[in-house]
């Protein structure tokens, strides 16, 4: 896959705080990708170096084969929903999109600034001035004036911070929208979000990066499955003798059974069907399946 | 090309802004409530000093020429101690009535100040709040700071103008003497001086506004160089240049010679009054000073803002 955002070795001083650390990874384009970390990981930092609004200490970005510091480099190109930055409180909504497609030279302003605000299910917003929205309101103004004329590359950052459940799905739906259409980059917390959306994920923590690839790696999905078990004596030995299998064992109180599998040697659903297969056998009774691990513990693990 | 239409976006958009936000009709009403202020002090002296020649001349004590001749060489007397030695100017300065050179020079006095409470927070309150990022990923740095500036330029140069105006017209009301055409003639020329002497002074409420993230530093560190820029001229003017000549019994005659006089050029508001000279080579040049420092502010600004995180 050819990479739209490629990052290497970026580092970032704050004067002696060095806030990322020798960063390196690369984002294919039309992926979803995740950037995930805990408060003071570098999240933030990074992807601000990757809008062009802060300067690298050293190392390089590219942007679709641009240098984001180039002076309109970046115009037209990148769509950016940045964190606690304000909208201009005194504009109306309306004109402050209009304006905002202006500069960035998209040819009809007044029809992108009313697309866009339907896509964010606020055309209502029309004529009330910015700084009269809520904050969730203000969030997808700002997702808004992000998704205007459908740049190629769109970065997301908390897209869904503070806001209440059904307007967290509606932008969740927003960004699902936009996969396959734009390489999307998220920042985010909340990791259940990101394991949903996101095709791969960097996971930062004190300003370097621990680990990147993609969301089934980091998971586990292609050698992992867990089996929580209701009632029954589990076979281990007949379990452990299943073909690809590599190990199996009871967690939690033997009310877990976890597998891993040659994900090279065998398709997940034929050894979770086999396994599903030979505990009913056994009457063993069974409450669910689930594959790979939940991407909160494989942070937490690594972080 | 996209460079223009960049600036053209930005500066349309802070005019309207600026308009729609309330400051600069708040600043407006200040600023004329100030000139009202001045015209009617230095207005009623005018009109008591008008009083006693006019009734000097009904008692047929001086006949009416040599009451004007008289006045004006009292006001070059006035000039020349206060203000310039410089004889054409003098010439062009006594023919101004006398509250409107006034209020004029108190304008141009405090026209800076008022230019920095108008623009302090022009980069600056985008900068803090980062509301800035919504527009550096579309347009160049840049094209953001040229295109406030011009908004901010556009907007003392309207402001000024009309200050400008009402100066004139309350000069003319009380002065029969400044006649219509040379009332406008005069109006012409005091905004067109207004306008250029403005420049530099946008140009380094742009600077100001560019070094820092705070919108009250900004306006400090502004105010404070408005000081410095007033201190340089009047240190430098203290003194004569090093080999300057002087006539006997000007003003100038009794200053010392020191190298310090070199400080005046440091400064922009040491050519402020070259403006209003008559003559074209010495207003010219004037002028191109202030272009000149105003481009000297702008590409410093520019220097603070094309390296600095946002």
């Amino acid at each position: 896959m050819k990479a739209a955002i490629e990052l290497t070795n970026l580092r970032k001083e704050f004067g002696a705080k060095v806030a990322v650390n020798d960063v390196s990874f690369n984002v294919g384009e039309g992926e979803c990708y995740g950037l995930i970390g805990p408060n003071g990981a570098g999240k933030t930092t990074t992807f601000s170096m990757m809008c062009g609004f802060l300067f690298p200490s050293s190392g390089t970005i590219r942007i679709l084969g641009a240098d984001p510091f180039e002076p309109g480099a970046l115009k037209g190109k990148v769509g950016v929903l940045p964190q606690d930055a304000v909208l201009p409180a005194s504009w109306p909504v309306g004109s402050l999109l209009m304006y905002l497609a202006k500069l960035s030279g998209l040819p009809n302003p007044e029809k992108e600034a009313r697309e866009v605000l339907d896509r964010v299910l606020l055309p209502e917003t029309w004529a009330v001035p910015a700084g009269a929205m809520s904050h969730g309101m203000a969030k997808r103004i700002a997702m808004a004036q992000a998704l205007m004329g459908n740049p190629p590359v769109v970065f997301l950052d908390e897209p869904t911070a503070g806001l209440d459940p059904k307007i967290a799905a509606q932008v969740r739906q927003v960004i699902r929208d936009l996969k396959g259409n734009a390489t999307v980059v998220v920042s985010s917390h909340n990791l259940q979000e990101l394991e949903e959306l996101c095709d791969s994920t960097a996971i930062l923590d004190k300003g370097r990066l621990v680990k990147a690839g993609t969301m089934s790696e980091m998971t586990g999905q292609l050698a992992e499955f867990r089996v929580q078990i209701a009632r029954g004596p589990v076979p281990m030995d007949e379990v452990k003798a299943l073909s690809g299998c590599r190990t199996a064992s009871l967690e939690q109180n033997n009310t877990v059974l976890v597998v891993h599998f040659d994900g090279q040697a065998v398709q997940p659903e034929d050894i979770i069907s086999r396994t599903v297969g030979l505990l009913v056998q056994r009457q063993v009774l069974i409450l669910g399946v689930s594959r790979g691990k939940r991407l909160e513990e494989k942070v937490l693990q690594l972080t | 090309m996209n460079d223009i239409h960049e600036i053209k976006e930005i500066w349309q958009g802070e005019i309207g802004r600026a308009l729609k936000g309330g400051r600069v009709v708040v600043l407006l009403i200040l600023f004329l409530l100030f000139i009202g202020l001045a015209l009617t002090i230095v207005g009623s002296i005018n009109y008591g000093l008008n009083g006693k020649i006019d009734e000097a001349l009904q008692q047929g004590q001086v006949d009416k020429a040599a009451a004007a001749a008289q006045a004006i060489e009292s006001r070059k007397k006035v000039l020349s101690t206060f203000f310039t030695d410089d004889e054409s100017l003098l010439e062009f300065l006594a023919t101004m009535p006398l509250v409107l050179f006034v209020v004029f020079k108190l304008t141009m006095m405090f026209g800076p100040l008022f230019i920095a409470l108008m623009g302090f927070d022009q980069i600056s309150g985008e900068i803090g709040p980062k509301s800035i990022r919504y527009l550096v990923v579309r347009v160049k740095r840049s094209s953001i700071l040229l295109g406030k500036f011009a908004a901010q330029a556009t907007l003392a140069s309207g402001l000024l103008i009309l200050c400008t105006i009402v100066m004139v017209v309350v000069a003319k009301v009380l002065n029969d003497d400044f006649a219509v055409g040379a009332a406008v003639l005069m109006g012409f020329k005091l905004s067109a001086v207004l306008v250029v002497f403005a420049l530099a002074y946008l140009a380094l409420s742009s600077l100001c506004s560019s070094v820092t993230r705070q919108s009250g530093v900004s306006l400090v560190l502004n105010v404070i160089l408005l000081f410095v820029v007033w201190a340089m001229a009047l240190i430098g003017n203290l003194v004569r240049l090093p080999g300057e000549e002087a006539a006997f019994g000007t003003l100038a005659s009794l200053k010392p010679e020191h190298w310090v006089g070199y400080m005046r050029f440091g400064s922009v508001w040491n050519f402020g009054q070259d403006l209003l000279h008559p003559e074209p080579a010495r207003f010219l040049s004037a002028g191109m000073v202030h272009l000149g420092f105003a481009l000297f502010f702008l590409g410093l600004a520019h220097l603070a803002l094309r390296k600095r995180d946002l």
